[in-house]
């Protein structure tokens, strides 16, 4: 049985489509929401409201009980700065609520439908964020968070925003690098440093699969997720949108060329069948049958943990190859911020939380050093923590590289307030072209097809 | 002097008669109300509220757009939805009509007089039913799959060689059908067992005297009087492939490409990932309205030719 399957180890980040929820559930809790319609949100609304000066930082003596949702990795990385917390701010006291993520953000649906029943803070991946800043569900928050702005890495911005103002405190960054197989690429006579642009990274595939048998990555055919599509979209500053919001899946000549290459692997048999967070595909990282993984820095805690605890030393990192020459070599997985909610009665207790967990370089690094949850801090980048060597990765200094890389992340057209939608209407597309049913043409001309039908897109 | 003519007009004496009957059954009435009570908050209300919100646009949050019938117009022409329409159809073929085969033959065994530890076996065959579906669907998919599962590697034992059952349309959908009957079969052996305990031993015996051997009494005999109940379970099981959700939210995740998908999946999408509270509410009618129109047909058909009536 796939442990994480039922009790997931979800990171910040994760999409996983666990749920526990019955269809039974379902009604019950749809027929509560109609329920609870006609409700006491403006009667919330009526206490909830707070004077808060700008910028001063909350007194010591706020009191209050806050609730906190999330799923387990990130309530348990907040929590390591608990202790601290509890001694700056001793009248504050927190409750914690742990669901898997697809659960976390079901809830927070129906407590803003429902109008009452919203936890004061939430943990929401910047996948998930747009939607809810737009429907007007979190606190305003520009008061105090303005002055984070110049510290944090630029691209976390871009989703908390509306007309101007912040609505989320930003958490973790997940920029992405090329994990792979020391032992592997050894023994294929591959030198990764070798490997500068996608052809290069293609033909050390076609290099490593003769000698040595092993897949270049693992990428599920009828069960892909499309998430590596989209994660060398954002590489390229592609997306499934442009700027203004118009669907560019069928107008961006990245995004074909983007999709053909990852079809070569499969066509070329160096990519093996297997969808992700699978028990075998597990295997293949920790028995070295794979010899890439390309994923964001929060792939660490993974491997450290429950993947490849064994494999220390056997994995290294290396960066992005670039699509052409001076092009980008950092790109973005995953993310998460902190939001307060509209509905909370306790936005000064919430902003001392908020603050406190995520402001603070200290704060950001206590969590960084036991969890690989990166912080978005780029004061927090100077402390010398990130000067050392990781053992688990062969004693290589990944910790700077991902630094490197989390300033650098472009602005791409990934993250949307119809993120959800475009991504599962693109995904059945995708799986076909990887049966080979249809052409990328057609795969990307389908997708961007159902996503104006459906999102009311140019 | 003013009369007071209330008397005369029998304001007091006859008040009208349906408050009178009212009155009388006032502490029954109250007794039942919680159902009634309960009954009109969490269905009543819901099921008028979902009309209302299907003729408006509502993304969960603020103010309601109304918008008339364009839901159900933009529904019309979503292949999205009618495409899962055609699957539940499908997967319906699939499984109901061996399932059903098969309940009705194992219910005949269950209920012969020679079966030794019938409380066994019945109970054995009903355990799937009540058993946690998001367990059995994990189960099923670690079974499944196409590497590591262990059909395939029993079947490589054969020499079969690997079945992609979860990797394939078709093979997707066959699985969800496998997950199905191993999930209904005993729910449908008991509807079955209930159905021929009402059919009366001395036909099948009348028949066996006049030569009938027990396979011919049993499909001549047994079958045609069991017709009501097998319709009745058919019924239930095109409500509940319609309306199936956990099944393949958990064990094939609505894939590959769409294949496993079902209605009831589609308007959970709809809601929670697309947050369009209003269609999601258009597609729950249309639904509905397709599933109220088939049973009424096969209503339609059972009375018309069931022999008993």
């Amino acid at each position: 049985m796939s442990q994480d399957e039922l009790t997931p180890k979800a990171n910040p980040l994760s999409r996983w489509p666990e749920s526990r929820l019955t269809r039974r559930d379902m009604m019950k809790r749809l027929a509560a929401l109609g329920l609870a319609l006609p409700s006491a949100a403006a009667i919330l609304e009526a206490c909830g409201e707070e004077g808060a000066p700008a910028v001063t930082a909350v007194s010591k003596d706020t009191a209050g009980s806050i609730t906190i949702w999330g799923w387990k990795a990130s309530l348990d990385a907040l929590k390591l700065v608990d202790s601290d917390f509890s001694a700056a701010y001793p009248k504050i006291t927190l409750k914690y609520v742990d669901r898997p993520p697809a659960e976390t953000y079901r809830n927070i649906q129906l407590a803003i439908a429902a109008g009452s029943g919203a936890p004061d803070v939430s943990v929401i991946e910047d996948s998930h964020l747009p939607q809810y800043v737009h429907l007007g569900a979190l606190a305003d928050i520009s008061d105090w968070v303005k002055p984070y702005v110049s510290k944090i890495v630029t691209y976390k911005w871009n989703w908390v925003k509306k007309s101007n103002r912040y609505y989320a405190m930003p958490w973790d960054p997940g920029p992405v690098a090329v994990f792979y197989r020391r032992d592997v690429f050894q023994n294929a006579g591959v030198d990764p440093a070798s490997i500068k642009t996608w052809d290069d990274f293609y033909q050390a595939g076609k290099t490593i699969k003769d000698k040595t048998g092993v897949f270049m990555w693992q990428q599920a055919r009828a069960r892909n997720d499309g998430r590596l599509f989209e994660t060398l979209l954002w590489q390229q500053g592609s997306g499934y949108v442009d700027k203004g919001g118009s669907v560019i899946l069928d107008k961006d000549p990245k995004v074909q060329r983007t999709l053909e290459y990852i079809g070569r692997f499969w066509t070329d048999k160096l990519a093996a069948d297997q969808e992700p967070w699978t028990d075998p595909w597990y295997k293949g990282q920790s028995a070295g049958t794979t010899a890439t993984v390309i994923d964001a820095v929060w792939m660490g805690t993974f491997f450290k943990s429950f993947i490849a605890p064994k494999a220390s030393g056997s994995w290294g990192v290396f960066m992005l190859p670039v699509w052409e020459s001076g092009g980008s070599q950092a790109s973005n997985d995953g993310g998460s911020v902190l939001a307060i909610f509209d509905q909370s009665t306790q936005k000064a207790a919430a902003r001392a939380y908020v603050e406190f967990h995520l402001g603070r370089d200290q704060s950001q690094l206590t969590i960084y050093q036991k969890t690989d949850i990166f912080p978005s801090l780029k004061t927090a980048f100077q402390d010398p923590f990130f000067q050392e060597s990781d053992p688990y990765f062969g004693d290589q200094k990944v910790r700077t590289m991902f630094a490197d890389i989390a300033a650098k992340i472009p602005e791409a057209g990934i993250y949307s307030t119809d993120y959800q939608q475009m991504s599962s209407l693109t995904t059945p597309e995708i799986q076909k072209f990887a049966l080979g049913q249809q052409s990328a043409q057609q795969a990307l001309a389908n997708a961007a097809r159902l996503i104006r039908d459906r999102t009311h897109r140019s | 002097m003013i009369r007071d003519i209330s008397q005369d007009l029998g304001f007091t004496r006859t008040r009208p008669r349906w408050r009178r009957e009212l009155w009388r059954h006032r502490w029954p009435l109250l007794f039942i109300s919680p159902f009634f009570v309960l009954f009109a908050v969490f269905n009543v209300y819901p099921i008028g509220f979902s009309f209302w919100l299907s003729l408006h646009d509502w993304p969960g949050l603020g103010p309601m757009d109304f918008v008339g019938l364009t839901n159900y117009a933009e529904l019309g022409r979503d292949s999205i939805f009618w495409s899962s329409m055609l699957n539940a159809l499908i997967l319906f073929f699939i499984y109901v009509p061996l399932m059903t085969f098969l309940a009705v033959v194992i219910a005949a065994v269950l209920n012969s007089r020679f079966l030794k530890l019938q409380g066994l076996w019945r109970t054995l065959i009903f355990v799937p039913n009540i058993t946690s579906m998001v367990a059995a669907g994990y189960t099923f998919r670690l079974i499944l799959d196409k590497d590591s599962g262990a059909l395939n590697h029993a079947l490589a034992i054969l020499h079969v060689s690997a079945v992609p059952w979860l990797d394939d349309v078709w093979w997707a959908r066959i699985s969800l059908g496998l997950l199905m009957i191993w999930a209904w079969l005993g729910y449908n052996t008991v509807l079955m067992l209930g159905g021929l305990q009402t059919i009366p031993p001395e036909l099948v015996e009348a028949a066996k005297v006049d030569g009938a051997t027990a396979i011919q009494a049993f499909w001549r005999i047994t079958v045609p009087l069991l017709r009501p109940m097998i319709l009745f379970a058919v019924t239930i099981s095109i409500i509940g492939t319609f309306s199936m959700f956990t099944e393949p939210y958990i064990l094939t995740r609505g894939g590959p490409i769409r294949a496993t998908e079902t209605p009831v999946f589609q308007i959970f999408n709809t809601t929670f990932q697309d947050l369009r509270f209003g269609y999601a509410a258009a597609e729950s009618y249309v639904y509905f309205a397709i599933i109220v129109a088939i049973t009424l047909f096969q209503f339609w058909g059972l009375s018309r030719r069931d022999p008993v009536n």
